[in-house]
């Protein structure tokens, strides 16, 4: 009971943290969101405004995976320092990660909405649709696609960070094989969620994305004290 | 003498791999027709002459009255004259009636033999009404003759004689499942452990199977490239096979990259404990709940619905412990190997 109570109390403090810090070295964030936005950018110059519904879903993925990359890649950043020795002493694994995922899916959460609202803004719907045929569903399939990328991205920035003098160019190469299987999903949802798909078929990758999001934090849950032990 | 026994396993695995590749490509296939032409017929008399691969079903002097040819159309049989028959080949005079209660004509090809050969959508009657077959045109169905062809493999449309495939694609996976296995229970033990000797099973396995996978992908692409007609599809069957192989990659950069690091040991054991449940995920649970082009795709991605036949299950039954044997001798050999490099740098 009491070493519940101590694991969710480090999750919280460590969600908060990370928070205050995320807003008070305001660059972080902002350089998230400008990457997502100048990716935005040159996919509308690159798409030369005429985009078909298939290319749509397949830039707006793209740009949604590589900020994701840039947004969780660092997320283990501050534990290769002499934080991590504090931490190691003080938290809970179990709750530091908790709280890392909390705060990786707040990230998500505003990193979906500024990568699909500048989206829509510069490049519009495709072509041959004046409107999605499902804009609930696309908001949603935007987002657990993304948090499901996201909780695969939060074990591999963990095995990654662990990894010294290394870049995160390594939590890429680990990571993009694994967000193949979420990707594939994730852009058949938003192209069905586009057009006139019935809900019949496209019900089950909404479940399909979250099941796997689940299933990959609760492994990363599971796995995360014997990454964090020394 | 440590280990005396291992030639009895070792020496069988070869044995059976030799018997499996003898087999394999010196058994027949069964006949099976592949094609009707013309394809595309109108209401008169027509020269029809079907052609088919694998073991001939006719010797070479055949009386075509031996032989027979029907055309069955809706649940009708539509009868013709055999003229000539060829070891590969049938030809037949056909005339087709004004009305037809279909206008997709199959073919059943009744020889004394080599049983009775099918070709479905043999040919197409545009411009038949719909109606009965009047009954001057129609046929009795003949009396099927038990086939006499000895040791075959079964004949399947489109897959043919690439059924041989069989026996060098399941097995690579089947080979890898288990070499992944073996190294993700060797990870549990190093988790639990932290014992250098589980790191050392769990890298052997995974460098072996990584292997078998890359043989799975190459094999099953030939077979993609014969029966599909592309190197590579769109297929959750395929996308799993080449995620499992690309994260079992990341696996041995990941062990690169931490190089001499002492907890490479544990941090390996993480993230092969996290990529074998993806494997499980990937090519074990996602697929059976999608659309696939791939066998078995109701239910069971493996090979059922090849309807193993008795001659086929003769070989594959052995290829599937001869690969196993073979990879887990490989994965015996990286062992010692590596239990050789650690010794020597940890001396």
């Amino acid at each position: 009971m009491a070493a519940t109570q101590h694991t969710l109390r480090t999750a919280a403090t460590i969600a908060r943290m990370e928070w205050r810090l995320e807003w008070r070295q305001g660059h972080q964030l902002a350089a998230v969101g400008l990457f997502a936005v100048a990716s935005v950018y040159v996919a509308f110059q690159a798409s030369d405004q005429r985009t078909s519904a298939s290319a749509w879903t397949a830039m707006l993925w793209l740009v949604h995976l590589f900020s994701g990359f840039t947004a969780i890649g660092r997320l283990f950043d501050r534990e290769r320092s002499q934080v991590r020795r504090y931490l190691q002493w003080t938290a809970a694994p179990l709750g530091l990660m908790l709280g890392k995922l909390f705060h990786a899916v707040i990230t998500t959460t505003a990193l979906t909405g500024i990568v699909l609202g500048a989206f829509v803004l510069f490049l519009g719907w495709p072509v041959g649709i004046e409107s999605p045929g499902k804009p609930g569903l696309l908001i949603l399939g935007a987002w657990l696609g993304g948090l499901s990328m996201t909780t695969t991205l939060v074990f591999v920035s963990a095995v990654a960070s662990q990894v010294r003098g290394g870049s995160g160019a390594l939590g890429a190469v680990l990571g993009l094989p694994l967000l193949i299987p979420q990707l594939i999903l994730a852009t058949r949802l938003s192209r069905g969620a586009l057009g006139d798909e019935p809900w019949t078929v496209l019900v089950e990758y909404p479940l399909f994305l979250g099941a796997l999001g689940a299933g990959t934090a609760t492994i990363a849950c599971i796995l995360f004290p014997y990454i964090w032990r020394e | 003498m440590k280990g005396g026994w291992n030639w009895i396993w070792k020496g069988s695995s070869i044995a059976l791999l030799a018997y499996v590749i003898l087999r394999g490509f010196s058994t027949p296939l069964q006949p099976g027709l592949v094609s009707a032409t013309p394809s595309q017929l109108t209401l008169e008399e027509h020269t029809l002459t079907l052609l088919a691969v694998g073991q001939p079903f006719a010797r070479e002097n055949a009386q075509a009255s031996d032989f027979e040819l029907v055309l069955r159309s809706g649940d009708q049989l539509l009868a013709t004259v055999l003229t000539d028959v060829q070891p590969h080949a049938a030809t037949a005079k056909v005339r087709i009636p004004s009305t037809l209660p279909s206008r997709a004509l199959d073919a059943f090809l009744f020889t004394p033999d080599a049983g009775t050969l099918f070709l479905g959508n043999a040919c197409f009657v545009e411009d038949a009404a719909k109606g009965d077959i009047p009954t001057e045109f129609r046929a009795q169905a003949p009396a099927e003759a038990a086939p006499k062809l000895g040791f075959s493999f079964p004949y399947q449309p489109n897959i043919m004689e690439s059924i041989r495939n069989l026996l060098w694609h399941v097995p690579m996976w089947f080979a890898m499942f288990f070499i992944m296995g073996l190294g993700f229970v060797a990870s549990l033990a190093q988790l639990r452990t932290d014992s250098v000797k589980w790191d050392l099973r769990a890298e052997a396995a995974v460098r072996t199977g990584v292997i078998f996978g890359l043989l799975g992908l190459t094999t099953g692409s030939l077979w993609a490239r014969w029966t599909w007609g592309a190197w590579w599809v769109s297929d959750p069957q395929l996308n799993g096979a080449l995620v499992t192989v690309l994260l079992y990659s990341g696996y041995l950069i990941l062990r690169a990259a931490l190089g001499e690091d002492d907890r490479v040991g544990r941090l390996a054991a993480v993230y092969n404990v996290f990529a074998f449940v993806m494997l499980v995920i990937l090519l074990m649970v996602l697929p059976r709940y999608t659309e696939s082009l791939h066998p078995g795709k109701d239910g069971n991605p493996g090979f059922n619905s090849y309807d193993l036949d008795n001659s086929l299950r003769a070989v594959f039954y052995p290829a599937v412990i001869g690969w196993g044997a073979l990879c887990y001798w490989m994965y015996t050999l990286r062992l010692r190997m590596n239990r050789i490099a650690y010794s020597l740098l940890s001396r």
